[in-house]
């Protein structure tokens, strides 16, 4: 008997080729009711004598039966593991993916230069667009009909309302309201009467504005240095030029070495190696006391950088007017 | 500001190349827009003299020249039968480029030999104002002076420098040659030589001929008159006339051209009246009258109001001043008796008036920046010397002058000032050393500098302004860079309004959409496509064109516009957004600053409406934990049964849904196209409060699924906000929304997840059972809905 039921088991072990039948042929044996449980009941029927040996023969043969059962289950499982990792493979060589969409340009400059300016202290201000005349001119030195108001041309809403020509209009907006030290960054669009390839009537600007105690004009250099720096690189250069704001004095245009040639010269720079980048001077104590600042005990400094300019130069765009165009294939560049 | 490099010569020495004087003017303040050489386009052309003429052997019309061309002689064929032996004439040699363009080679001609070409005004880019005789047709016949072998261009006149100078608003001094030259002697370390303006008077005293009254003392502060009598009118000197052709002007007579050459080389505009022209005798500078009409040089004639400056005499106004002439005053070629006006007139006048009547001249230029009453006597002075010169007749004797000849003006301050400012030290001997450079008289006693400021540096009035000229001068190059080292620390950072709009960036980049910027203004045309009328626009007085002249009320046509356009060149698949500004006036004409609103506009064509909300609501809730409600939208640019109206905390914040059809045909927009604009103000009224952790439920929840059969107009989110105002509810949710006709027509089963949980217990069927009944008998009372057999 017990001969018998072992060779049934092993052809049918030799048959299995799943865990399922495994568990069959388990519960046909081994089971409740399964042969060789059934074998052991019949123990009672033998006589006294034998069922130690039959006994023993028959438990040798249910350990033997177990651990092939259980060799065979982890063959099996591991089989089965096999198949499925086998029949779960995919085509793993695709690259694309669905694209971020991407901020424009000039929020990356505006991003880009304002957590700089946070990083050492400046806070980010922003300010209306139609600007009183006051704020815009007059608050700046530069009183009804005087010359330099030709340097921009004026949108003009009424007689005394307008769209603002420079984020500098916020200048007196903050000092009126507030007293040194300030370190503010007012970033914005602006308006001028003008448009080319290099000039839109809507641009955007980044005002600077420091006041303290010991401001100098080596502090605005410093600063514009730190700024250049992290905008076109650790190599780039800053020079400052003689110039007129009437709101600064000193007043100096800003040029930085030309990201493009590293100064050498070419055809971006127009072979100068410096590309003109803002304006800037030390605030004009009349700016100051207009605000009610004491110019003898406090300095300061102001510039103004055009963004668009900034985004044009760094990433190599030609044309202003790609900003305003919007076409989704020149925005999408500036994804990350 | 143009200037010819020989002009400035007069007044100062220049001994470097051009490159490095244009480098030094830069250095100092002086943008170069642009340097000219006159002679760029001839090269080797030379004077030569014509030693033999003789016929050509085989062309009638041609004369086989030979010339010398200093220590050489060649031949020369030319067709011009007008030269002379003797003649010295321009010679373009073998290489020579001329400067119509033409290439000249040695060559042949009908057999003979001819080494180049002779040349006339035209080939050498000359005329008649630059050299005698240049207006004349054929080869021109050079001044028997000239040096045979020399470069022509020095004989002409070409070989010289126009330097394009644009000088800053604050410099009006350096709207001259004199000025300009006052500047380059600094840059150059070097002096800088006065013009000539000495003269003799005659015997007839010019307060004889004129009598000055000044009205407007407020808006003219000086008036000078000298004049000339025995006048004769002719052609002025090419010495003269050449200058005046490299700064862009043509010789006139001997007189205009004084005038004009006083502007460009002292800048003081003049003006030279004809003494018959003048009745009474008598010149008087006043205000004009409301509706005064006047006819000007150009012909044409003007209305002026009280705010113009007229110069008039006993009868009626005769020239507009500061800016054109009348028509009668001029100068005729029977003038016999001269008066020349040199005039200081107020800038803001002069610009307020050029400005109105659209008339723009050199003089009125000059006036809006400013004329000191200094330049007034030195450019009279200066005219009657040149009238002297070129004898064009006797000068009156005295000189009438209303007003004070401004003087030096002290400026004073602490010289500690300076490194305070600049935040470097300039030695003391170079502060003073820098200053005298300028003309500025300047003495240090103990830490006082005292200045004394020349009368034509009007830009000078304070101690930042001296610093400025000291740095300027000093160099730039010599102010390194500081991190503010002695500033009080301040705490930086952004507005938490800009950190939220960064935030709703983020989040629609990351749902792929792309942000865009706009101009803030459009224009009649565009904002009718897009529907929305055309009241409340706030505009601009002087736009660029009228399809710029209006600002936002809406962000929806700019980006409807930019769909178009982008669709236009293939770009189909659109996912864009903005972060504009709309700006609402209470009253127009604005009275005060209107309101500007920030808003958000979002447009997608690669999507449907629920995807679409989603993106919206995501970009909503990502700066705003408010409560959110869509209830339908009326806004006339949506499809009106696809779009809603957001509510959040009741208050209206935006519009979103499927672009009206017939919007989207006014824009050429084909295929679908959903739009959303919110006011991001009102989103942020109900900003995000701050994060408080909550602990979560212990007990397990139990989810129920509901299917309810009810009209197709009820609101699904109606109906699920029954089930989430149960006590138990923990979510409800729709997942499937189901239409058949054994519903019933004009009917739809709602299929509905509410998850319950009771934090204090594990929930039992009778609970859950309870709470369902309570919701289904309300949500059938109010909504018809019932729940459907399974």
């Amino acid at each position: 008997m017990i001969t018998d039921i072992k060779t049934s088991f092993d052809g049918e072990i030799a048959r299995c080729a799943s865990v399922a039948e495994l568990q069959d042929i388990k519960v046909k044996y081994l089971g409740k009711s399964g042969e060789l449980t059934a074998l052991l009941k019949s123990i009672k029927d033998l006589p006294a004598e034998e069922r130690p040996t039959f006994g023993a023969k028959v438990n040798e043969l249910r350990k033997q039966m177990e651990e092939v059962i259980s060799d065979m289950t982890a063959r099996l499982k591991t089989q089965q593991m096999q198949r499925q990792l086998q029949e779960e493979r995919v085509d793993i060589s695709l690259t694309s993916c669905p694209e971020r969409g991407a901020l424009h340009p000039i929020t990356l400059i505006e991003n880009e230069i304002c957590d700089l300016m946070v990083a050492m202290g400046f806070e980010v201000l922003s300010g209306p667009e139609i600007e009183t005349d006051y704020y815009n001119f007059q608050a700046l030195n530069i009183p009804e009909d005087h010359p330099a108001r030709d340097m921009q041309d004026t949108f003009y809403i009424t007689d005394s309302i307008l769209l603002r020509t420079q984020t500098s209009a916020m200048q007196a907006r903050i000092m009126e309201k507030r007293r040194p030290p300030l370190k503010i960054v007012c970033p914005g669009k602006v308006f001028r009467s003008d448009s080319d390839a290099s000039h839109s009537p809507v641009f955007h600007q980044i005002e600077g504005l420091v006041v303290d105690k010991h401001v100098t004009l080596c502090d605005l250099k410093g600063t514009l240095e730190y700024i250049a720096s992290h905008l076109f690189g650790k190599q780039t250069k800053v020079r400052f030029r003689p110039s007129f704001f009437p709101f600064t004095e000193p007043s100096v245009e800003v040029d930085v070495t030309c990201s493009n040639c590293g100064g050498k010269g070419c055809s971006l720079c127009k072979g100068t190696g410096w590309i003109e980048l803002l304006g800037a001077g030390m605030v004009h104590p009349n700016v100051l006391e207009n605000c009610g600042i004491d110019s003898a005990k406090y300095s300061g400094y102001a510039f103004g950088i055009g963004m668009d300019r900034v985004a044009m130069i760094k990433y190599g765009i030609p044309d202003i007017r790609l900003f305003f165009e919007n076409d989704q294939r020149f925005l999408k560049q500036f994804g990350k | 500001m143009k200037v010819p490099l020989s002009w400035l010569k007069d007044f100062v020495d220049v001994n470097v190349d051009i490159d490095t004087l244009c480098e030094k003017m830069v250095g100092i303040g002086l943008e170069i827009e642009g340097v000219e050489y006159l002679g760029e386009h001839v090269t080797n052309v030379k004077v030569c003299q014509i030693k033999e003429i003789a016929q050509h052997p085989n062309a009638e019309r041609l004369l086989c020249c030979k010339v010398d061309i200093g220590g050489e002689i060649i031949p020369i064929v030319t067709n011009d039968h007008h030269v002379q032996v003797g003649d010295k004439v321009p010679v373009a040699l073998h290489g020579a480029n001329l400067a119509n363009g033409l290439h000249i080679s040695k060559g042949k001609m009908r057999g003979e030999e001819s080494w180049g070409m002779f040349c006339g005004a035209e080939e050498l880019g000359i005329n008649g104002d630059m050299y005698p005789n240049a207006e004349t047709d054929g080869v021109l016949v050079l001044r028997s002076e000239a040096t045979v072998g020399e470069d022509i261009r020095k004989e002409v006149g070409i070989d010289d420098y126009v330097l394009d100078i644009s000088v800053t608003a604050n410099r009006q001094d350096c709207n001259s040659v004199l000025g300009l030259a006052r500047e380059v002697a600094v840059a150059l370390g070097t002096d800088c030589r006065m013009p000539d303006v000495s003269y003799c008077e005659g015997e007839v005293p010019t307060s004889q001929l004129v009598q000055v009254d000044i009205v407007a003392n407020d808006i003219c502060k000086g008036y000078f008159m000298q004049g000339l009598t025995d006048v004769k009118i002719e052609k002025s000197p090419v010495w003269l006339t050449s200058r005046l052709s490299k700064v862009g002007l043509h010789g006139i007579n001997n007189l205009v051209d004084i005038t004009n050459y006083v502007l460009f080389e002292i800048g003081q505009p003049m003006h030279a009246f004809d003494y018959d022209d003048i009745t009474d005798h008598h010149i008087v500078v006043r205000r004009a009258r409301d509706g005064e009409k006047i006819v000007l040089l150009d012909g044409k004639e003007y209305t002026l109001n009280n705010d113009d400056l007229v110069i008039a005499d006993s009868e009626k106004a005769t020239g507009l001043a500061g800016i054109m002439g009348g028509a009668r005053s001029g100068i005729k070629p029977e003038t016999h008796c001269v008066l020349f006006e040199s005039a200081t007139f107020a800038r803001m006048n002069v610009r307020r008036t050029s400005r109105r009547l659209g008339l723009r001249s050199d003089s009125s230029a000059r006036f809006e920046k400013g004329i000191e009453t200094y330049t007034n006597n030195l450019g009279l002075s200066r005219a009657l010397h040149l009238s002297q010169q070129l004898g064009c007749g006797k000068i009156t004797c005295g000189r009438v002058s209303i007003g004070q000849a401004a003087g030096e003006r002290l400026v004073q301050f602490d010289k500690r000032r300076i490194a305070k400012l600049l935040g470097i030290k300039i030695p003391d001997e170079q502060i003073l050393a820098i200053l005298h450079s300028l003309k500025i008289n300047a003495t240090l006693q103990g830490n006082t500098l005292n200045c004394m400021v020349p009368p034509y540096r009007d830009d000078i009035s304070r101690d930042c302004d001296i610093i400025e000229e000291l740095i300027r001068v000093f160099g730039y190059d010599n102010i390194s860079g500081t991190l503010l080292p002695k500033s009080n620390i301040t705490c930086g950072g952004k507005t938490v309004e800009s950190k939220q709009i960064a935030d709703v960036k983020n989040v629609l980049c990351g749902l792929r959409y792309n942000e865009c910027v706009f101009y803030p203004f459009g224009g009649k045309e565009l904002f009718e496509r897009a529907n929305l009328g055309d009241e409340g626009y706030i505009r601009v007085l002087n736009p660029i064109g009228e399809e710029l002249s209006l600002m936002n009320r809406s962000l929806a046509p700019n980006m409807l516009q930019c769909v178009a356009l982008n669709r236009a060149r293939g770009n189909d698949k659109l996912r864009l957004y903005e972060v504009g500004k709309v700006y609402l006036a209470d009253k127009l004409p604005l009275e005060a600053l209107p309101v500007e609103q920030k808003r958000l506009s979002v447009c997608a064509t690669d999507t449907d409406f629920d995807t679409f909300r989603c993106d919206i609501l995501q970009a909503v809730r990502s700066v705003s934990d408010g409560k959110i409600h869509l209830q339908r939208s009326d806004w006339q640019l949506l499809h009106p049964g696809i779009a809603a109206e957001i509510l959040l905390d009741g208050r209206s914040v935006g519009h979103f849904g499927k672009l009206h059809p017939q919007i989207a045909a006014n824009f050429d927009i084909d295929g679908d196209c959903f739009y959303a604009e919110i006011s991001l103000d009102g989103v942020l009224e109900s900003a995000r409060s701050e994060i408080k952790y909550k602990p979560f439920a212990k007990y397990p929840s139990v989810s129920r699924d509901f299917a309810l059969l009810c009209d197709e107009d009820v609101a699904a989110q109606d109906v699920l906000d029954e089930f989430a105002a149960l006590p138990l509810t923990e979510s409800a949710q729709l997942f499937d929304v189901y239409r058949d006709e054994r519903l019933g027509v004009g009917k739809k089963s709602l299929a509905v997840t509410v998850v319950f949980r009771d934090k204090n217990k594990t929930l039992q069927d009778a609970d859950i059972e309870k709470q369902s009944a309570r919701a289904l008998k309300a949500i059938k009372e109010k909504f018809g809905a019932t729940l459907r057999e399974q």
